[in-house]
This record gives structure tokens, C-alpha cells and sequence, in this order.
């Protein structure tokens, strides 16, 4: 009897599934992160054309990736028909820093983790939110440092790099993240 | 006995696996829309760490995990850490007197069960006496849990030699997440008197710290004829946490307790317990692909039963583990020592002999879980391959398969071999102390050998979270009491001379109606069968080995109403505990709060309020009763 229940529960709680899709790795979530960052991040006017007059074709909001794509396919399935306000969301995917030319987030691969100092020397003050998981990237001048603490994914945001490329970050990112500074020399 | 229900445990297994294996087609979008949808407080918050002892969000766990929060353990008014495991519907829980408690999985349950590994922040913490946990010295500040994972059924590939039929993983918080002072206290009825002083800082930039102060005293239970048993109780701890985050890529842990409690007993003298332990970890992340952690502790208890027994013991043990994610595969591995030095101070009654021992383990584990078709189905591989003194080499392999069927929905399967390795109690007990013995021993005591099938299925998604597993296991080899020289009735030795099997289902649930009122609930269909083998002249049938019920439910509301105040009720029906002829009862909790500013926190809870006295576990004339009791508690954070 008690089988029977326990066969009857299992089979309409599996019946209960809908939905089927690909498992949850490091990527598909730090994907999902860049996405959000989109919405809780504002440009200037001259990177960001103001939302205000809404009508004709409104240019896309690029991200960038610098180095090896870690991403694989996610990133692009993140964004696919996404928009932010009018503007639609493309991914570009670039080898060296000469080929970047207008992005608003860039995301630095960890393979350009020798080179993080000179990444961030070609971006300061320009409007361009630079993400990456290299170490110590907020603390090196970087915008936001994914790190992972305890199997969890955590944001380190440097709001003095971030005030130099005059980004406006939503007080609710800033809320989940840890603030540094940029240290002085 | 056992053909009769093979059977229908393998048709419950070709049910399961044929629904969890029909087509269904891949919807990218629907996981993406899913996962786009959280917060990014959720965001932050999806990941797990005990089944592969690494990184994996519980949805897509290959085992039957349940989890404790922070939330729940402070919400059901828990004083203790038993109590709060009550919250697990996959565990069997007993109080059995003021201090001692029966905890188990999957059956097998007794004041020495033996086929649970419970861990503290990491450390081990069974007793190599008997390969179980002196519940009583575990005196966790509830309040500094983040959270308790528990997984039913073998762990031992990862985890060891005692996670036969379980794991309990209690990680507490971070340093940096408990800063400032807070302090509990309050009493009533049974639980006298209890209070707790935490303090929480920083020592740098990088350096956090707590320490905390914790006492408790509890009243008697009482004798099945209603009058006082002299149990009452009382312990204090103390302790601290270091967390030293010293550049991006390392982190190191320091921490330690120290306790001390005393409690009366039907004998001459009061049993006193005594412990210290300390444990330090390093984390260091290699690159984004690979990591790896060593830990080392050291943990000593004393415990003195005067009359009976008493023990010094010493535990030293050092673990190192790497992860690495290699294309398709995602690798763990490690690499343990473990040495005991155990001093046991023999009664005329019974005696450990020798006395004086001195023991290793050696441990070993591999797994790699391989991505089948890539984020969708993954399998499982791994061994754990053991040495120790009783029976030199053990190995312990599992296969796990993960089907991932939405970023909320994930079903398993899984096959794994377990071991329960000898402990001294099997060895080496001796009744009484002097020859001629009743009980001699156990001198050919071998290792209880598990074969396990599980099959589960959760599903985590917007207020829902729903977990099943059902599971059939195969034990061979029980400890069994065999006549040294039949037809004698005694001496007896201790053997392997029985057989069993368990099966059944644990179903648990969480549903949150709205941002004030939670439900969880919890359902579990138990059997456990055990006979004697051929040429056993065992005739106990399990009686010694396991005092389980076949079924037991749990309900748990938790309202948070205006007015700053909340109500919450916890309701338990265990049925009755067939060898011991103990009858089933249903119990309720309730906790009513009024939170008057942020800091501060009063709270009433009454605890056991259906009936006057119930027992939950023992034969009629050991068992001790539970009374109701009612006690009040004020909480501040400053």
C-alpha cells in the first residue's frame, strides 16, 4: 500500500515537469550577471543614446568579450531578443584591444589575466563597464570583480573606476556587491 | 523473507526510472526565462556544497538532499542541535531522555546507531567507540548555523566509512556574517535555563572574527512509572571563528569550542563530558578551472559514566582535496589520514579490551562527473578506497546519474556500495569485565556491507520546492549476537550473521503561499527487514539493531502577521516503533513572537503540547518520558 502511494506520488511529481533545459554552470550564471548588469547600469548620454526619442532604429548595446569566450554558446542565449529599454543587446567577441571599438560592457577573459593592468589603462574614463573574473580585478581598477566565495558567486564593484567612467551603478547591485576603492599610490 | 520483497522494490525502481526516463524535449528558453527571472539576491544565493563536496545548486543535486536554513531552525524555537534536525523529514529522530538522542537515516535507528556521518564546520564528529555521535556533546550555537544539509543515503564515496545510510553536513556562518553582539537567553519548564553571548569583529582589513559563550540546563524526564528520573543536565561551550581572506585566491579558517556538562543518573555519581576541539582550513583557488582545500583538526572528548564507562579520546585527522574541470569532466579528488588514541576506564560490568588503543585510517577518493550531453545528463563516477586497522582495504564505489530537466527540475538515480567499517564496540566489548563473559567480543567482526538504489526527483521553482527519493538497499553482514559454542547460550561473540533490506520513500515539500506565510512539510513510508543468514543462531530479527517507524509525517506553518508578530507551529506524527512496543504519537510546537524593534526579538514556545508525557523512544521499562514543556526567550542583536 505504502509502495503504491510512494509510486503514485513519484509519478505525478514528475508529471509535474514541464519545462527541459540545460543545467546551471559557472557560466550560464555569470552570462545571466551580465544581462543584469545591462538593466542596473546606466550610460552617459554619449556612449548610451538617451532612450528620450524612442522612435527610429536605436543603436544595440554591445558586450564584449576580450580573450578566450567562456561563455560558449550562453551569453548570446542570454541576451537573444532581449533589449535594454529600446536598444537591443549583441555580443561581440574580440582577440585583441586594438579590434574593440564602441562596447559598453567588456567582459576580460581570465586569459588575459597577465594583462588585466594595460586592458584597464586603454578603458580608463571611457564609458565601457569592464567585467571580469581575474584576480584582484576591482582592486587593479576594474568596475566588477566576479569572485567566488563558498561555492557562490559574489560581485566586487570599485566605485571609484566606476565614477571615472561616469556609469551610474543601481543602488540595488551595489546593495549585493562588496565596495572597494581604488588604492591610492 | 527477503525474496518476498525484492520484487516490488525493483518494480517501484522500473516505474520510477521508466517515467523519469520518457521523452521530453529541450526547451533552452524555458531555462534561460527562468533564471533571467531572479533576483540578484537569488542569483547569489543558488549554490550547494555537500553532495559532491563542491559547488552544485541543490536543484540539480544527485541525492536525497534537504536543507536546513538559518531560517527554519530559528523560526521552530530549536534549543538544540537534535531539535532543529527534527526540520529534516528524511532523518529519524528520538529524544530519548534529557540528553540522549536516536538519530538516523534510513532506518537503523538506536542510541549507538552507526550508519550516519554527521560533520561540524568539516569535522567529524562520531565516535570511534561505537561509529556514532554522543548527541549531548554537540552543543551548537543555533543562531550562528547557516545552514544544515542533510543527504539520506550512502555518502561514502565522498564522505567515509560511517555514511552508509547518511550524511548531517552543520556549517555555521562566516565570521564576517555574525558582526556585533547579540545575546539570548530565557527558561521554563523543561528547558531551564539557557543563554548565549556572541561577539563578532574585525582584526584587519581581511580578518573577521567571533567568539561566543553558551549554557544550558534542562530538567528530568521521567521514569516510565512517572516518577523523576535523575536526569537533569547541563552544559556550557565556548568557542570562536577566524576567517583571514588573505588575497583573492586563498582563505584560511581557524576555529575551535571547548565544553563541559554534567548530568545525574540512576547510579551513584553524575555522568560528567568534557571536550576541546580545533580545526584549520585553507582554501586556494589554482585558476578558474581547478581548486583545492586542506583542513586539519584536532578534537579531543572526555566522558565519564560512572558505574559503566569512561573514555579519553583523541582524534587527529588531516584532509586535502582538489577540484578540477577538465572539457567535459569535472574532477574531485583526495586524500585523508585519520589516528585515534582511545583510553577506556573499565567497570566491573563491562569492559573495552584492551583498554588502550591506537588506530589509523587512510583514505583515498576519486570521482569525475562527465557531462553526457552537455548540461543535460550527467553521470557520476567515483570510489572511495580505505584503509584501516580492523579490516585493511575498503572500497566504495557509486554511480550517480543526473538528468537535468529545467534549471528547476532535476532527476537522479543512483547505485552505490557502502561499508560500515568496525568500530571498538563491535570488536572489542566484553561482559562482563572478568571471565567467565557473557558477551566475548567480537574478534571475526567484519565490515556491514550496503548495496543501495535510489531514484529521486526535485523540483525547485518560484514558491515551490519539492524532493522525492525513493530508495531499496541491499545490507549484508549486520552485526549479529552469535553463540560461541552452540547449543551454549553463552558465551555470545559478536558476528555478521545477519541479513536486511530497507526500502520505502521520503517525500518533503516547501510552499510559500506569500512573503508571510511558509509552508513545509515532510512525508516518509519506511521498512526495514533484517534475518538471520544460515548457521546464524541469532533470533533477534533486528531487535538490537534497529528501532525505526514504518512511517512519520511533519507539518510546519510559519505566519509572519502585522503588529510585528508571528506565529509558528510544528506538528510530528511518528508511528509506532514495532520492536521496542512503543506506540505512535503526534506532537505540536508552536512559537509566538513579537519582534517590538528590529533588535530585539520575544518569543513563548511551547514544546510537546498535544500530551502530558509521551516517549518517543526504549522498551517499556527503559524508556524515559518526555514532559510538555513551555519556555520564554528574548533574543537581542546589537
Amino acid at each position: 500500500m505504502a509502495l503504491l502511494t510512494a509510486i503514485t506520488v513519484l509519478a505525478s511529481s514528475l508529471l509535474l515537469v514541464q519545462g527541459q533545459s540545460p543545467r546551471t554552470s559557472e557560466y550560464q550564471l555569470k552570462a545571466v550577471f551580465l544581462f543584469n548588469f545591462a538593466q542596473f547600469v546606466d550610460w552617459p548620454p554619449s556612449a548610451a543614446q538617451d532612450s528620450q526619442p524612442p522612435q527610429p532604429p536605436q543603436p544595440p548595446l554591445l558586450i564584449g568579450i576580450l580573450g578566450d569566450d567562456p561563455f560558449g554558446s550562453f551569453l548570446d542565449e542570454t541576451v537573444r531578443g532581449e533589449r535594454v529599454g529600446a536598444r537591443p543587446i549583441q555580443v561581440r567577441r574580440y582577440r585583441r584591444i586594438a579590434d574593440i571599438e564602441e562596447c559598453n560592457i567588456l567582459f576580460i577573459s581570465r586569459s588575459e589575466n597577465e594583462r588585466v593592468p594595460d586592458i584597464l589603462s586603454v578603458f580608463k574614463n571611457r564609458a565601457v563597464l569592464t567585467v571580469s573574473d581575474a584576480d584582484d580585478f576591482a582592486s587593479q581598477g576594474g568596475i566588477i570583480e566576479f569572485f567566488t566565495d563558498k561555492s557562490r558567486i559574489r560581485l566586487r564593484i570599485n566605485l571609484d573606476a566606476a565614477d571615472a567612467a561616469k556609469l551610474t551603478i543601481s543602488s540595488k547591485l551595489l546593495r549585493v556587491a562588496e565596495v572597494v576603492r581604488t588604492p591610492r599610490r | 523473507m527477503n525474496s518476498r520483497s525484492h520484487p516490488t522494490s525493483l518494480l517501484l525502481l522500473a516505474v520510477a526510472l521508466t517515467i523519469a526516463a520518457s521523452p521530453a524535449q529541450a526547451q533552452q528558453r524555458d531555462s534561460l526565462q527562468a533564471l533571467k527571472r531572479l533576483t540578484l539576491d537569488q542569483l547569489m544565493n543558488i549554490e550547494v556544497t555537500s553532495v559532491s563536496r563542491r559547488a552544485e545548486r541543490l536543484a540539480q543535486t544527485a541525492s536525497a538532499i534537504q536543507v536546513i536554513t538559518q531560517e527554519d531552525i530559528r523560526q521552530s524555537g530549536a534549543t538544540s542541535l537534535p531539535e532543529a534536525l527534527r526540520l529534516a523529514a528524511n532523518l529519524q529522530v528520538a529524544q530519548v531522555d534529557s540528553r540522549q538522542w536516536a538519530i538516523s537515516a534510513r532506518g537503523f535507528n538506536g542510541t549507538t546507531a552507526n550508519k550516519l556521518l554527521v560533520l561540524i564546520d568539516g569535522r567529524t564528529i562520531y565516535t570511534p567507540l561505537f561509529s556514532g555521535v554522543f548527541w549531548d556533546a554537540q552543543d551548537v550555537v543555533l543562531s550562528d548555523i547557516d545552514r544544515i544539509e542533510v543527504i539520506s543515503g550512502p555518502g561514502a564515496t565522498l564522505w567515509g566509512a560511517n555514511a552508509v545510510n547518511g550524511v548531517i553536513n552543520v556549517i555555521t556562518k562566516e565570521a564576517k556574517d555574525t558582526p556585533g553582539l547579540a545575546l539570548v537567553g530565557g527558561g521554563g519548564t523543561e528547558l531551564q535555563g539557557f543563554g548565549t553571548a556572541r561577539y563578532g569583529g574585525t582584526l584587519g582589513p581581511r580578518t573577521n572574527y567571533r567568539i561566543y559563550g553558551t549554557g544550558v540546563a534542562r530538567d528530568r524526564t521521567l521514569l516510565p512509572n512517572g516518577q523523576g528520573a535523575p536526569d537533569d543536565w547541563h552544559i556550557g561551550q565556548g568557542g570562536f571563528r577566524i576567517d583571514w581572506d588573505a588575497s583573492a585566491s586563498n582563505r584560511l579558517t581557524l576555529q575551535g569550542d571547548l565544553y563541559d556538562g554534567r548530568s545525574n543518573q540512576l547510579r551513584p555519581g553524575d555522568v560528567t563530558l568534557s571536550g576541546k576541539n580545533v580545526i584549520a582550513k585553507w582554501a586556494h583557488t589554482i585558476s578558474a578551472n581547478s581548486d583545492v582545500g586542506a583542513q586539519m583538526y584536532y578534537d579531543r572528548t572526555h566522558r565519564d559514566i560512572p558505574g559503566t564507562f569512561g573514555e579519553d579520546l583523541d582524534i587527529y585527522d588531516v584532509d586535502l582535496q582538489q577540484r578540477a574541470l577538465l572539457a567535459r569532466h569535472d574532477v574531485v579528488w583526495g586524500v585523508g589520514y585519520r589516528l585515534i588514541n582511545d583510553r577506556v576506564a573499565n567497570s566491573p560490568g563491562l569492559a573495552f579490551l584492551p583498554p588502550h588503543v591506537a588506530r589509523q585510517w587512510f583514505t583515498a577518493f576519486v570521482q569525475d562527473e562527465l557531462a553526457l550531453v552537455a548540461e543535460r545528463l550527467h553521470v557520476t563516477l567515483g570510489t572511495k578506497i580505505e584503509h584501516n586497522d580492523y579490516t585493511g582495504f575498503e572500497i566504495q564505489p557509486s554511480g550517480r546519474l543526473n538528468w537535468t530537466l529545467s534549471p528547476s527540475s532535476t532527476g537522479w538515480a543512483a547505485i552505490s556500495r557502502a561499508v560500515r567499517t568496525p568500530s571498538r564496540i563491535d570488536r572489542e566489548l566484553f561482559v562482563p569485565a572478568q571471565p567467565p563473559y557473557f558477551l566475548a567480543g567480537g574478534p571475526n567482526f567484519h565490515s556491514e556491507e550496503e548495496l543501495a538504489y535510489e531514484v529521486g526527483f526535485r523540483r525547485q521553482n518560484g514558491p515551490w520546492l519539492l524532493s522525492l527519493a525513493t530508495f531499496y538497499s541491499h545490507y549484508h553482514g549486520l552485526r549479529s549476537l552469535e553463540q560461541k559454542n552452540p547449543p551454549n547460550p553463552s558465551p555470545l561473540v559478536i558476528g555478521n550473521g545477519q541479513d536486511g533490506e530497507s526500502y520505502g520513500t521520503e517525500l518533503a515539500a516547501t510552499y510559500r503561499l506569500s512573503d508571510r506565510w511558509r509552508l513545509r512539510g515532510g512525508y516518509t513510508e519506511l521498512r526495514v527487514h533484517v534475518w538471520p543468514n544460515p548457521g546464524s543462531t541469532d533470533t533477534s530479527r533486528g531487535a538490537t539493531e534497529s528501532h525505526t517507524p514504518d512511517r512519520q509525517l511533519f507539518l510546519y506553518s510559519s505566519l509572519d502577521m502585522p503588529a510585528h508578530l508571528r506565529l509558528d507551529g510544528m506538528f510530528r506524527y511518528l508511528s509506532e516503533i514495532a520492536n521496542q512496543q512503543l506506540p505512535g504519537y503526534a506532537e505540536l510546537n508552536a512559537r509566538f513572537t513579537w519582534q517590538p524593534v528590529a533588535a530585539l526579538d520575544l518569543s513563548i514556545v511551547g514544546q510537546n503540547l498535544l500530551h502530558n508525557r509521551h516517549a518517543e523512544f526504549g522498551t517499556p521499562t527503559a524508556r524515559r518520558l518526555i514532559q510538555r514543556g513551555v519556555y520564554g526567550m528574548a533574543q537581542w542583536h546589537f
